[in-house]
C-alpha cells in the first residue's frame, strides 16, 4: 500500500508541474495581460527564468498581488475559497445523500414504474444546464413564491455561507441537481451490475436478509465508481460553480477567476487555476486511494 | 504612456451596463418551465409599499453597486490604476471631499454649497482660493490652506513618484497641466491660497478643469512610517509620505480600523470594508456641511456580479419578501426596461414599492477613426465626405428606440448633448442628428467620389486622385472600402447597433469585419497606438463606449481632440480645430466653446454614437434621495426614509 501511494503522490506531483508550466505558458500569450506591470523588470527574461521564479515565489506562499483586488492573490483566496467549498461541498454531501438512495431504488426496481419515473427525472435534470435551472429556481422560488433569496449568502467565509441557509439553498440545489442526477445514474447502473454478481446470490443462499444483502454487499460495492467519480467531478463541479456563483451573485472562487480572466488579472488567473489544479489532482489521488482502501484488488494489479 | 493609460483607465468608459444575460433562456426548459408557471400562480404578488410622505431621521439605505465594479482603493491621490468612479465617486468622496464639487442636480456645474472653498477669484492671472472656516476633520482640526497645499505639493513630486514597477501618481496628472502651469502658490491666511497662472487662462476652464482635481488631505496624514513630515510644505518630503500613504492604501483589511484613513472631512465614516464591495459607513457627526434634518444614519454598498443579478434581487426582496438583503437604490438594467410612451422619458416601471428614474452621465458617446492606422485606411478615414457617409449608416434614432428600448440621446457633436448644459451651443441644442440614417446619401457621396459600388461587395476606387470628384490624396485605384473593427463585449444594445452599422454599410459598399473584445483589452490596443508607434496601429474603429467629463468637468476639447493630445486615440488632427481649443482655454466666455463645437460637429472627427443612460434608477418608494447628480457623485447624506 505504502508503495503504491508513493507511485500515485509521485504522478500527482508529475501532473502539477505540467499543469502549471501549460497555465504559465498560455497565460503569458494573452494579449493585452498586464504581465509586463506584474513582472517588472523580470519582463524582459526568458520564458523559463520567469517560470521558476514564479514558481520559487508559490514554493514561497507568495502566489502574487491583485492589482485589480488591490490585494494579495492570497488574501483573495483565502476570502473565496471556503466560499465555494461551502457551497460545493454541501451541494456534493446533498448530492450523496439523495443519490444513493434513489440509484438503489432504481436498481431494485430494475424497469419497474418508479425506476422509469426517477430515470426520466434525473435525466431531465442531467440535461439541464445549471443556467437554466438556476434561473427557474429563481423566478420561482426567489422572485414569485419568496420563500429564499434571490441571491447566494453575502456574509464571509465557510460559516458564514453555510449558517444562511434561506439564501444558500436555491444554489447548492441547482448544483445539487445536476450531481444527484449523475451519482444516481452511475450508482443504479453499478449496483444492477452487482446484483448480478455471485457473491449476491451467496449471500441469498446463505440466508441473508435481503435489507442485509443490499446494504453489505451491493451497496458496498457499488459504491466504488461513485468515489472514483467524485474525485474526477471536482473540476466539473467547480466549472458548475461558475454559472451558478454568477446567477447567484455569489463571489466565490468560480467568480473571481472568470472576472480575473476577462480582466487580464494575471496573477490572479495563476493562482486561482494552480489551487485548482492541485484540487483536482489531490481529488483525484484521494480517490485512487479510497478505491484502493475499498478494493485491496487495486493495490494488488498496482504491484 | 504613463499619462495615456491614466487619461484612458479614467475617463474611457464601458458604455451601459455589463453582462446581460438573455432570460428567454428559460422558455427552454419545457417541463421544469411548467413547474415554474404552476407553483408562480399559486405564489404571493407584489403590493405597493405604503410609505407616507414624513421625512423620518436615521435607518439604513442599501446602495446597488455596479456590476463587477467595487472599491478598492481608499487614498484620494489615486494612481491611474485605480482611478475610478467605483472608487472616487461612490466611495472616497464620501468621506474625502474634494476642494469644488461639481454636479448641482443633475447639471454638471459648480456646486457651491457642498464645495469646502468659495469660488476661486482671478485677478488678471492671479487665483485666489478661500476655504470657507466652518470645515472640520473628524480630528477637529480644521480644513485649511496646508491641506491644500498638501495636495498640491504632493502633485508637484508626482513625477518623481512614478518608479518602473509601481503604477503610481496622481491618475488625472498631465504633465504641463497643473500644477506645472502655475507658479509661486502659496498660502497666504489660514484659509487662502494664491497662486500664479503662466497663461491667461480661460477662469471657467481653470476652475472647471485644473483645481476640480483638488483634494485637501488632512495634516495627520502628512506622515511616514516613522512619525511625522512636512510635504505641506516641503515638496521634498512628498515622496516618501507618499510611499507611506500608499502603502496604507494597500492594506485594505485596516481600511475600517485605520488611524490614517479614519480622519474624515466628508459625511460619512467607514465601519467595515471588504474588495468583495460590501462595504458600509456611519454618519460622521463632527461633519460640518448642510445636511437635511433628518437623514439616514448609515449608507450600505452592496456588490453585484451582474446587473441581472442585482435585478434578480430587486425583484424577489423590493416589497419587503425574504430576501435577507434589501435593497433601497438598485438600477433596472436595460433590457429589462418597458419602452416609454411617446413623448414620456420613463416607461411603466415593472417594480412595484420603487420608483424609476432615468440616470444620464455628463460626458460623450463616441469612437473614432484611427487616423494612424498602417494601411491605406488612414487616407480613406481623413476624407470628410467618407465620414459623413459614414455617419449616415449610424442609426443613433434606430438604437435609441430599439437596442435601448427607448431610452437614449441623440450626439451631434464634441459636446454631450445629455444633459442640456449652456456648454452645449444653441444650433447643436437645436441641430436634431444632421447625418441621421440614410444610404441613400452615403452611397452618393462615396459614388461622387470615385468610388464604384458593385452589386455585391466592397466598393473600389476607380478615381484616384485628390480632385472633388476623386477618392483623395494617398488612396490607389483598386483600394477597397474594407474596414476591421473592434467594439466592447458584453454589452448587449452595443452589440445591436453594432450588427445594424455592418448590416447598413454592406449596402453601400462598406465592408466591417467587426468583432467583439474585453473592454481591457482593446483600450490597450487603442493607447498602444502612438504617433510613434506605426506598428501597434492595426486597428481601424474601436468603440469602447464614451468618456466621461470627471474630473475635468468643462468639455473643451483639448484632452479628446487637440492634435498632440494622449488622449486623441485616433490620432485626429486639424490645423484650424487647435487653433479653436486654444481659444477656449483662453477666453471665458461661452462664444468661443461654442464656435469650437460648431466647427468641429461638422467635421465628425468620431463617430457619434448614441448617449445612453448609466442607469436607470430604481429607488424605493421608502427613501428620498432627490435628483442624482450627471457627474455620478453619490450624495447619501441628502437621503431620507419617509414614514
Amino acid at each position: 500500500m505504502t508503495a503504491y501511494l508513493a507511485r500515485r503522490v509521485l504522478q500527482a506531483l508529475v501532473v502539477l508541474v505540467v499543469v502549471t508550466l501549460i497555465v504559465y505558458a498560455l497565460l503569458t500569450r494573452v494579449p493585452g495581460s498586464a504581465l509586463g506591470a506584474v513582472l517588472g523588470p523580470h519582463a524582459a527574461s526568458g520564458f523559463l527564468p520567469r517560470y521558476f521564479s514564479w514558481l520559487n515565489q508559490v514554493l514561497h506562499g507568495n502566489l502574487g498581488f491583485s492589482l485589480l483586488h488591490n490585494e494579495p492573490v492570497s488574501t483573495l483566496l483565502a476570502a473565496s475559497l471556503p466560499r465555494t467549498v461551502a457551497l460545493t461541498g454541501t451541494a456534493v454531501l446533498l448530492a450523496l445523500i439523495v443519490a444513493i438512495p434513489v440509484g438503489m431504488l432504481q436498481a431494485v426496481n430494475k424497469n419497474k414504474l418508479v425506476d422509469h419515473v426517477l430515470r426520466a427525472l434525473t435525466l431531465l435534470c442531467y440535461g439541464t444546464p445549471s443556467f437554466v435551472l438556476g434561473s427557474v429556481l429563481i423566478l420561482v422560488f426567489a422572485v414569485k413564491l419568496k420563500w429564499f433569496g434571490g441571491e447566494g449568502p453575502q456574509a464571509p467565509g465557510f460559516v458564514g455561507v453555510i449558517t444562511d441557509w434561506r439564501d444558500l439553498t436555491l444554489p447548492v440545489l441547482t448544483l445539487a441537481l445536476l450531481t444527484i442526477a449523475l451519482f444516481s445514474r452511475y450508482l443504479r447502473s453499478s449496483a444492477i451490475d452487482s446484483l448480478a454478481q455471485d457473491y449476491v446470490r451467496t449471500a441469498r443462499a446463505k440466508g441473508a436478509g435481503e435489507r442485509r444483502v443490499l446494504r453489505r454487499h451491493v451497496l458496498r460495492n457499488s459504491l466504488l465508481p461513485v468515489v472514483t467519480l467524485i474525485g474526477l467531478t471536482v473540476p466539473q463541479i467547480l466549472a458548475g460553480a461558475v454559472v451558478v456563483e454568477s446567477i447567484f451573485n455569489f463571489q466565490g472562487m468560480g467568480y473571481q477567476l472568470w472576472y480575473a480572466a476577462e480582466n487580464h488579472d494575471f496573477p490572479v488567473v495563476l493562482g486561482f487555476t494552480l489551487v485548482i489544479g492541485v484540487g483536482v489532482v489531490a481529488g483525484s489521488l484521494l480517490a485512487d486511494v479510497g478505491y484502493a482502501l475499498l478494493d485491496p484488488r487495486v493495490r494488488y494489479a498496482g504491484r | 504612456m504613463r499619462e495615456g493609460l491614466a487619461a484612458v483607465l479614467t475617463r474611457a468608459r464601458r458604455r451601459g451596463r455589463r453582462d446581460r444575460r438573455a432570460r428567454g433562456v428559460l422558455a427552454l426548459c419545457c417541463a421544469a418551465s411548467g413547474l415554474a408557471l404552476l407553483l408562480a400562480a399559486c405564489g404571493p404578488t407584489d403590493g405597493p409599499s405604503a410609505a407616507g410622505d414624513t421625512p423620518v431621521s436615521g435607518g439604513t439605505a442599501t446602495w446597488a453597486e455596479s456590476p463587477s465594479s467595487q472599491p478598492t482603493w481608499i487614498f484620494p491621490f489615486a494612481p491611474s490604476a485605480y482611478f475610478s468612479v467605483a472608487n472616487t465617486d461612490d466611495f472616497e468622496y464620501l468621506m474625502y471631499r474634494p476642494l469644488y464639487w461639481f454636479g448641482t442636480g443633475t447639471k454638471p456645474t459648480l456646486n457651491t454649497q457642498l464645495s469646502l472653498a468659495d469660488p476661486p477669484t482671478y485677478h488678471g492671472r492671479l487665483v485666489t482660493i478661500k476655504l470657507k472656516d466652518n470645515y472640520r476633520w473628524s480630528n477637529g482640526e480644521p480644513v485649511d490652506a496646508q491641506d491644500v497645499l498638501f495636495w498640491i505639493h504632493m502633485e508637484q513630486a508626482d513625477a518623481a513618484l512614478s518608479s518602473a514597477t509601481k503604477p503610481v501618481g496622481w491618475g488625472g496628472y498631465i504633465p504641463g497641466y497643473f500644477p506645472n502651469n502655475v507658479k509661486d502658490i502659496k498660502a497666504v491666511g489660514t484659509y487662502e491660497i494664491t497662486m500664479v497662472m503662466k497663461s491667461s487662462y480661460s477662469t471657467a476652464w481653470f476652475t472647471g478643469n485644473e483645481l476640480s482635481q483638488i483634494t485637501p488631505m488632512p495634516m495627520a496624514w502628512d506622515r511616514t512610517s516613522t512619525g511625522k513630515s512636512d510635504c505641506a510644505a516641503v515638496v521634498a518630503d512628498c515622496t516618501a509620505v507618499y510611499d507611506y500613504l500608499y502603502g496604507q492604501s494597500t492594506d485594505t483589511a485596516s481600511y475600517a480600523t485605520s488611524k490614517i484613513w479614519s480622519v474624515v472631512d466628508g459625511p460619512w465614516r467607514l465601519t467595515s470594508f471588504s474588495t468583495s464591495g460590501l462595504d458600509t459607513f456611519s454618519y460622521n457627526t463632527h461633519y460640518s456641511g448642510q445636511v437635511p434634518a433628518h437623514h439616514i444614519s448609515k449608507f450600505t454598498e452592496v456588490p453585484f456580479i451582474s446587473e441581472q443579478s442585482e435585478y434578480t434581487v430587486l425583484q424577489a426582496g423590493g416589497s419587503g419578501g425574504l430576501s435577507s438583503q434589501k435593497l433601497d437604490v438598485g438600477y433596472l438594467p436595460t433590457v429589462d426596461a418597458p419602452p416609454p410612451a411617446a413623448g414620456a422619458q420613463l416607461g411603466q416601471n415593472p417594480l412595484p414599492g420603487y420608483h424609476l428614474s432615468a440616470l444620464y452621465e455628463w460626458g460623450l458617446s463616441y469612437y473614432p477613426y484611427n487616423f494612424r492606422n498602417n494601411t491605406y485606411r488612414r487616407f480613406v478615414f481623413s476624407q470628410l465626405y467618407f465620414r459623413k457617409a459614414f455617419q449616415h449608416l449610424v442609426d443613433q434614432e434606430g438604437v435609441i428606440n430599439g437596442p435601448l428600448h427607448g431610452y437614449g440621446k441623440v450626439t451631434t457633436g464634441p459636446v454631450g448633448n445629455y444633459p442640456v448644459t449652456k456648454y452645449l451651443s444653441p444650433k447643436l441644442r437645436k441641430a436634431g442628428d444632421p447625418f441621421a440614417l440614410s444610404l441613400g446619401a452615403a452611397r452618393r457621396l462615396l459614388t461622387s467620389h470615385g468610388w464604384t459600388i458593385p452589386a455585391s461587395g466592397p466598393a473600389t476606387c476607380t478615381k484616384p486622385g485628390p480632385a472633388s470628384n476623386e477618392c483623395g490624396t494617398g488612396i490607389k485605384a483598386g483600394d477597397k472600402l474594407t474596414f476591421s473593427m473592434i467594439y466592447a463585449s458584453g454589452i448587449d444594445w452595443m452589440e445591436s447597433a453594432v450588427k445594424e452599422l455592418v448590416s447598413n454599410a454592406s449596402l453601400v459598399g462598406i465592408d466591417i469585419s467587426a468583432t467583439a473584445e474585453g473592454f481591457d483589452t482593446l483600450i490597450t490596443q487603442v493607447v498602444n497606438c502612438t504617433a510613434t508607434a506605426a506598428a501597434n496601429c492595426g486597428w481601424q474603429l474601436a468603440d469602447w463606449g464614451s468618456w466621461t467629463y470627471a474630473p475635468d468637468y468643462l468639455p473643451t476639447g483639448e484632452e479628446l481632440f487637440q492634435t498632440t493630445s494622449v488622449a486623441n486615440f485616433g490620432g485626429y488632427s486639424n490645423a484650424r480645430n487647435n487653433q479653436l481649443i486654444s481659444k477656449t482655454l483662453h477666453s471665458s466666455g461661452l462664444g468661443t466653446l461654442y464656435a469650437w463645437q460648431n466647427y468641429l460637429a461638422g467635421q465628425l472627427p468620431v463617430v457619434w454614437t448614441p448617449d445612453a443612460p448609466a442607469d436607470l434608477l430604481e429607488t424605493a418608494d421608502s427613501l428620498h434621495i432627490g435628483p442624482q447628480a450627471s457627474t455620478l457623485a453619490i450624495t447619501p447624506e441628502d437621503w431620507y426614509f419617509l414614514k
